[in-house]
């Protein structure tokens, strides 16, 4: 067995023996919520899949506020909540550390091992700090997975307009452009995956890098397409969980899923450059609308972020974008208030350079990222004041507009990073 | 007056001729292993460089700490140039060595065992350098990059005082290991260094104090009616 798996997790899943249901939640001082969560997820497995043998496990990255016991006292009264006959099969309850680089990733590690050894059909995984989740996200996570062979179900939920900016502006426009699939959150955080799928992520050799830490999501997404295998949607209504995420600042944050991202460019190169287009995906549940809770986003601090940067990075910024592409993020630096705009060009321009920047290895790849964030803050803060007076609806159609521009633009992409490389290529004659 | 003739001409005469039978032979020896050596060091450069673009060097180098100080230093044209020159240049110390070493003169032998000697000396306080130059560099980005994303004003200023920190330190240990001016030069740099200290500390204490109030009162007490920000980006 794998060397991060501890004895005790060993005896406890040779005890149960097998599953075709594994809940995974991971988890780092998540006592105030994970009792809502490991309750929901209970009577959602009781509910929904009462014949089916279930396993819920817990793994944590050594929390020292009770999270583990809170896992394994968190009760329910079935018979009472959910109206439903006792199950014939009780659910179990594993609550282990995991073993690794501290983060999510190193947690799903443990969760995918612990559903391959139990030869479980569908692994479910849900994040430990969700205040609205409920029994039903669990049947519209694994059905479609136990009953129509997918074998990726991603998260589609309401959010506010200002929340969730490195999905909307980067990382569903790249997985909708380069790989041609409209997962609309592809960092959701809870998903569902085949057993099948769940076994082939444990033989990538990639538990040591960012993915271990907070780009697994993004990998976990990016390579269920690119591998080719079936992915859906399911409509969970409103994600509303804590507001911060402990000891995660946003320029590590942003880093570490962004540097997934363009890891993956690198990994499924040939892949993204031959696909045309994208085609949306089958979506399951009952979309309605629901009430989403304001997010207060400080527009002017970002501006000033953005400002500083193109100044005082300027230099840092000459060796790799385009000479017109700087220009431009200059000429937007001299704009300030209300008539600050980041146009969808320019980004789409910017992102695309800085990948190829981070491909062809032109600076330390950290530094690369970290200067990305000031001007993803500009970009951020020129959407916030674009969609100042706009619904849901507006929104979203803005949102389907950059996507557009990242199709339209997706030539110039690849150019950028083929040009790159056969710039070194080319540089072997010899010099006097 | 065949006498005087044989004493003031043909004496001297012999004398140079036999002086020049000893030194040409040596002469020769030189320019011979100089202008051969020249021509061995030209094509160990073009081998070095063609072999360092067949491992593609550059890909290798790029990025990291060393790719970086080639790049700033732009004197070369790209990392496998600086490679084969670099052997072109330990190559071409060989030869002059070995010419001066071939000139067989007590002069020359002792200047180059001298030199010898010296050499790991050399080589240590090059190395010493390029490893401050690369190493101010990364270091020089990274605050600026942290104080950029941490919206300080003076990035710039705190990246530069970084860079030539970090690099007169490297000066500092390079000038010791070549053993020139010790005494004076570490005198030199302590009280440089305590003096940028203590004027950080005064300009610190001076300058930020309005700062450092607010910072402490904003970080024990909201403002009335500010927003705390509350984003949630992924």
């Amino acid at each position: 067995m794998d060397s991060f798996i501890s004895k005790e997790l060993l005896g406890r899943m040779q005890e149960i023996g097998s599953a075709e249901i594994v809940v995974g939640i991971p988890s780092y001082n998540n006592a105030r919520t994970i009792g809502h969560v490991v309750r929901a997820a209970s009577a959602g497995l009781a509910k929904y899949f009462p014949q089916r043998k279930s396993v819920i496990v817990n793994s944590d990255g050594g929390s020292k506020d009770g999270t583990c016991d809170v896992v394994l006292a968190a009760e329910h009264d079935t018979d009472a909540l959910l109206l439903v006959p006792h199950r014939v099969n009780p659910i179990q309850r594993i609550s282990t550390p995991y073993h690794g680089l501290p983060g999510k990733g190193s947690a799903f590690r443990t969760i995918f091992a612990v559903a391959k050894q139990l030869q479980a059909k569908a692994c479910v995984v849900v994040d430990s700090d969700l205040r609205s989740i409920t029994p039903q996200w669990i049947e519209l996570l694994a059905a479609p997975i136990l009953e129509r062979d997918f074998d990726f179900i991603a998260p589609f939920y309401l959010r506010h307009k200002y929340d969730g900016t490195i999905t909307n502006s980067i990382i569903y426009p790249i997985t909708r452009s380069l790989f041609g699939k409209s997962v609309r959150q592809p960092i959701g955080g809870d998903f569902g995956i085949s057993g099948k799928l769940a076994a082939r992520y444990l033989e990538k050799e990639v538990w040591e890098t960012d993915v271990a830490r907070f780009g697994v999501d993004i990998w976990l997404t990016l390579t269920a397409i690119a591998e080719g295998f079936k992915i859906g949607q399911s409509y969970l209504g409103a994600k509303l969980h804590d507001a911060k995420d402990p000891g995660a600042d946003l320029s590590s944050m942003f880093r570490q899923v962004v540097s997934s991202v363009f890891g993956l460019m690198e990994t499924y190169e040939s892949f993204w450059q031959a696909a045309n287009g994208s085609t949306p995906l089958p979506l399951f549940g009952f979309p309605f609308e629901v009430g989403v809770e304001p997010v207060a986003v400080n527009v002017e601090r970002m501006i000033k972020a953005y400002t500083q940067a193109v100044s005082d990075l300027r230099e840092i910024y000459q060796s790799f974008l385009a000479p017109e592409t700087l220009d431009a993020l200059m000429a937007c630096a001299r704009e300030s208030g209300d008539a600050f705009r980041f146009p969808d060009r320019l980004w789409v321009h910017t992102v695309g350079e800085f990948a190829a920047a981070f491909h062809s290895r032109k600076m330390d790849r950290e530094h690369l990222l970290q200067s990305l964030v000031p001007l993803y803050l500009g970009r951020t803060a020129s959407f916030v004041m674009e969609v100042r007076e706009s619904n849901a609806r507006e929104v979203e159609a803005r949102i389907e507009q950059l996507c557009q521009v990242f199709e339209t633009e997706k030539p110039y992409l690849i150019q950028r990073w083929r040009a790159d490389i056969r710039k070194e290529k080319s540089n072997v004659g010899i010099p006097g | 007056m065949l006498e005087f003739l044989d004493k003031s001409f043909a004496e001297p005469l012999r004398r140079l001729m036999a002086l020049l039978g000893d030194v040409l032979p040596s002469l020769f020896g030189v320019l011979t292993i100089l202008v051969l050596g020249g021509a061995i060091a030209y094509l160990i450069r073009q081998v070095t460089y063609r072999f360092l673009n067949l491992v593609k060097f550059d890909r290798m180098v790029a990025g990291t700490a060393l790719g970086t100080a080639i790049e700033s230093a732009r004197v070369f044209r790209s990392a496998s140039d600086c490679g084969a020159r670099l052997v072109q240049g330990f190559v071409w110390l060989f030869i002059i060595l070995l010419a001066l070493s071939a000139s067989g003169t007590p002069l020359t032998e002792d200047l180059v065992s001298r030199f010898v000697a010296y050499v790991p000396d050399l080589i240590t306080a090059a190395l010493v350098l390029l490893l401050a130059s690369a190493i101010s560099k990364f270091l020089a980005r990274s605050a600026l990059l942290a104080a950029v994303n941490a919206q300080w004003p003076a990035a710039r200023l705190i990246a530069g005082g970084v860079r030539v920190l970090v690099m007169s330190l490297g000066v500092v240990v390079a000038l010791e290991q070549l053993r020139i001016g010790r005494t004076a030069l570490l005198v030199a740099f302590a009280i440089l260094f305590a003096g940028i200290v203590i004027a950080g500390a005064i300009a610190f204490g001076l300058g930020a104090r309005d700062l450092v109030h607010e910072w402490l009162r904003a970080k024990s007490k909201p403002e009335p009616g500010e927003k705390e920000e509350i984003l949630r980006h992924l």
